[in-house]
């Protein structure tokens, strides 16, 4: 009869549910995707309930339930921190004690008043540790360097683990206030986006500036020569202010903070300008820290290939970085190296190390989350008295075409996508030649901010006409995690993918793990010369990637798509 | 209480509207009921077992994303207000504003008790707008916006009364399930302001906490020194694995 291990994160951001049976993973889903909430925290229950039902089976045969963080080490950093820092902590404490009192401290009741599970069938990992072993369980590589970057976990912002066949060693860590993951959190606040969210925005954004604040950023966020670093505590205020990340001093050091919403208008407007040069420099400083920190990863642990995991990990443009830059041969990152993918570290730490079960195949897929059957699909695209044909089986190629002809194309095929990258399974794609076409979807599909750059889909065979990958990104480029050069002589023939500083966040498609993808690709390919499609994740702004075909539909009729491509069934344009 | 609900509603709107700042509180306010409120309507398109009434609930939602837009756009142009209004775009905020919470209406409440609480809430939101407009209270353009969702308000009204004078004509008792959800509504309200007060007298007792219990310990308290540290593990037992801390 097969073990089965449900990992489970969440009640900060990003909860989600990971089942293991016998240690493969059967399935990943975030909450967000089944409640609609951006980032939902809650305690995934619907993820897991679809991750049962995927397996088949009840709860009562799930054999161990694995949360990802030890809470009361959490809790003992949060009165450390509120004691240390009287009686600047005044507004936070009180806020802290009312979540800790009103449920986090009696987690083991509330999973298992959730989950149904007997608390004698639960396990904790240290929320690091579920980082660290998210990213080098799901690796192809017996021994590595594991390096994990975060906001903050109990006490550990950064930590740095030996990985070698199933066990994971701590080998150091930087501790908590000092962190780089708020740091470019309390930047991305001060240029006007919401915290856990516009950080992708930041990173868009520094493409427009120039790093001109770098001597500020350096007093910001300095690194030592024992491969470390600290943060300037005096200017930043995480540690004891509930919601304000940073005092005054970072406005007299940076200049005035930015109005949420404010148009982004760089080149005539100075103020934007300024804006864009603070990305700039703090995204250069973040990239020189991971820099610092992946050089000394590798001469504490000398192995040739690095895991990175935790939400800095989503950084693609440090990726691209530490992969052409950096001193390893190999870089693997947790296509959800966030907090979601916590569950799956966790699910897997205590599978492999806490039974002691060796370890299984390398993750080469991401669609590991929700399939909806396609009797289904057509019963609601009936009800709804949508316009549609199913074209089943040759669903690519009408696809392919509609592409070549301008289209924009909604595209949901198969099981939904593991992390935040749409990778062909939850996707709008378009012709990736036109700068028109990126435009048009930014404003009147996704109705986002206009200097946000989309991501190109490129063949596998293909890739190397196109872009500059290097050899250690192999396999962050197969999940869309790295940012490398879109080659000169081919960038004016990308201009929708190509973003202003001549870089692009490539997904290279592997026909064997995405073959569906892969001949829609080879159809526009066909009919157009060019292996490569824009690819962004079919959501409206403010919203989780659609899940299921109600999602997709609604989506589809609130925005300017041309065409929806569901499970087979071709939908025509709603209103 | 239709006559004093109006009496109250007037007297409500009158005053928080004619506090500078408060009516793109409110706007923001009903851009995320708007928006809490197509997600429980997807939800009924995605639930329900009554396929010739996916389509209404389809059209409703969708009605529901364009009011939220509409609202937003309103706060949006009538200025700056603070950092949580200016993110009602993020579907992420509908918990923090108590909007939404585990499930939704159609999962908690089933077809006709969903039904008869969409009948309840969509006539007390034409209600409430019919009394800002009677009122002159909001701006020209806010005015314009409110008479263009009121005619979708009108069909919610419409096609949920129509389910659920069909329901009471097959015998279910509609008109009790309907009263009911007034007073739940009253009953959730007067949670709200409970749970508010409890708040504030919860911080003034953790305050005092903070103060007593945790000011005499300042001098032994420090933070972590920045760099790379030994970490403390509690390694990788089956016994340190069962353990919270």
């Amino acid at each position: 009869m097969p073990s089965y291990v449900l990992g489970i994160s969440g009640l900060y951001h990003d909860a989600a549910a990971v089942l293991l049976e016998d240690g493969k993973i059967v399935a990943a889903a975030q909450e967000e995707r089944f409640s609609r909430l951006k980032h939902d925290a809650a305690l995934p229950v619907r993820a897991a309930q679809y991750c049962l039902e995927t397996a088949g089976i009840p709860v009562s045969r799930v054999d161990w339930l694995v949360f990802y963080e030890k809470p009361l080490r959490k809790f003992e950093r949060i009165v450390s921190t509120a004691v240390a820092t009287f009686p600047r902590s005044w507004r936070s404490f009180p806020r802290q004690m009312h979540h800790w009192l009103g449920d986090r401290l009696w987690l083991r009741a509330n999973l298992t008043s959730a989950f149904g599970v007997s608390p004698e069938r639960m396990m904790f990992c240290e929320h690091h540790l579920s980082h660290a072993a998210s990213a080098f369980y799901c690796s192809p590589h017996d021994e590595a360097a594991i390096l994990c970057v975060d906001g903050v976990g109990e006490w550990a912002t950064t930590s740095l683990w030996r990985g070698s066949g199933s066990a994971i060693e701590p080998v150091s860590e930087v501790r908590w206030p000092h962190s780089i993951g708020l740091f470019y959190s309390a930047i991305t606040a001060h240029l006007g986006f919401a915290v856990n969210e516009g950080e992708y925005k930041v990173m868009g954004m520094a493409a427009y500036g120039q790093p001109r604040f770098r001597e500020e950023m350096s007093r910001l966020l300095r690194l030592d020569s024992e491969g470390g670093y600290s943060v300037d505590l005096d200017t930043f205020s995480w540690h004891w202010h509930p919601t304000e990340p940073a005092t005054a001093r970072l406005a007299r050091l940076l200049g005035p903070p930015r109005f949420p919403g404010t148009p982004f208008t760089p080149r005539l407007d100075p103020l934007a300008q300024h804006h864009a040069d603070v990305a700039a420099s703090a995204q250069a400083a973040t990239e020189e820290a991971l820099l610092h920190l992946v050089r000394h990863a590798h001469a504490a642990v000398p192995a040739p290939a690095l895991c990175l995991a935790g939400g800095v990990a989503l950084n693609a443009v440090c990726n691209g970085r530490i992969a052409a830059e950096g001193p390893h041969a190999h870089l693997w990152v947790q296509p959800a190296a966030g907090d979601a993918g916590g569950a799956m570290g966790a699910a897997m730490w205590a599978w492999h190390g806490v039974l002691g079960n060796p370890r299984g195949p390398a993750l080469r897929s991401c669609a590991l989350g929700r399939e909806v059957a396609r009797d289904r699909t057509a019963e609601l695209l009936a009800d709804l008295g949508a316009r549609f044909d199913d074209l089943g089986d040759d669903a690519p190629e009408r696809a392919g075409r509609d592409l070549a002809e301008g289209k924009v194309v909604a595209w949901v095929d198969g099981r939904e996508e593991w992390g935040p990258r749409a990778l062909g399974q939850r996707s709008i794609l378009a012709d990736p030649r036109s700068a028109e076409v990126a435009e048009r979807v930014n404003r009147s599909v996704k109705f986002r901010e206009p200097f946000r750059p989309f991501a190109p889909s490129v063949r596998a065979g293909a890739a190397p006409r196109y872009f500059d990958i290097p050899a250690a990104a192999a396999s962050t480029s197969r999940f869309m995690l790295s940012t490398h050069p879109v080659l000169p002589e081919a960038q004016a023939g990308l201009a929708a993918v190509t973003h202003v500083d001549g870089t692009a966040r490539v997904q290279v498609v592997d026909a064997d793990t995405s073959p569906r993808f892969d001949r829609l690709l080879g159809a526009f390919e066909e009919a157009t010369g060019v292996p490569v499609l824009l690819n962004t994740s079919f959501n409206l702004k403010g919203e989780p990637l659609v899940s299921t075909p109600v999602d997709a539909l609604a989506a589809f009729a609130r925005s300017d798509l041309d065409t929806l491509y569901l499970n087979g069934f071709r939908v025509e344009r709603m209103r | 209480m239709g006559l004093f609900r109006r009496a109250w509603l007037t007297v409500v709107s009158e005053v928080a509207w004619r506090i500078p700042g408060r009516p793109q509180r409110l706007l923001a306010a009903f851009a995320l009921a708007e928006r809490g409120s197509m997600l429980d309507m997807l939800s009924a398109v995605e639930l329900t077992e009554r396929r010739g009434l996916r389509k209404l609930y389809f059209r409703h939602a969708l009605d529901e994303a364009r009011h939220a837009a509409l609202f937003a756009g309103r706060v949006r142009s009538l200025g700056a207000i603070g950092r949580a209004e200016a993110a009602i775009e993020d579907s992420g905020q509908l918990v923090e504003a108590g909007v939404v919470a585990g499930t939704t209406l159609f999962e908690r409440l089933g077809e006709e008790e969903f039904l008869s609480f969409v009948y309840v809430a969509e006539a007390d939101a034409v209600e409430q707008f019919e009394v800002l407009l009677a009122r002159r209270l909001p701006d020209p353009e806010t005015a314009a916006t409110l008479h263009r969702i009121l005619k979708d308000e009108h069909f919610h009204v419409s096609y949920a009364r129509t389910e659920v004078e069909r329901a009471a004509a097959a015998g279910r008792p509609m008109r009790r399930s309907m009263a009911l959800h007034r007073w739940r509504r009253v009953g959730q309200a007067w949670l709200r302001f409970s749970s508010d007060f409890g708040a504030l007298m919860g911080g003034f007792w953790l305050g005092l906490a903070y103060v007593v219990g945790v000011g005499p310990f300042r001098l032994l308290g420090r933070l972590e020194p920045g760099g790379w540290q030994r970490p403390e593990r509690g390694g990788s037992s089956l016994a340190a694995a069962r353990t919270e801390g």
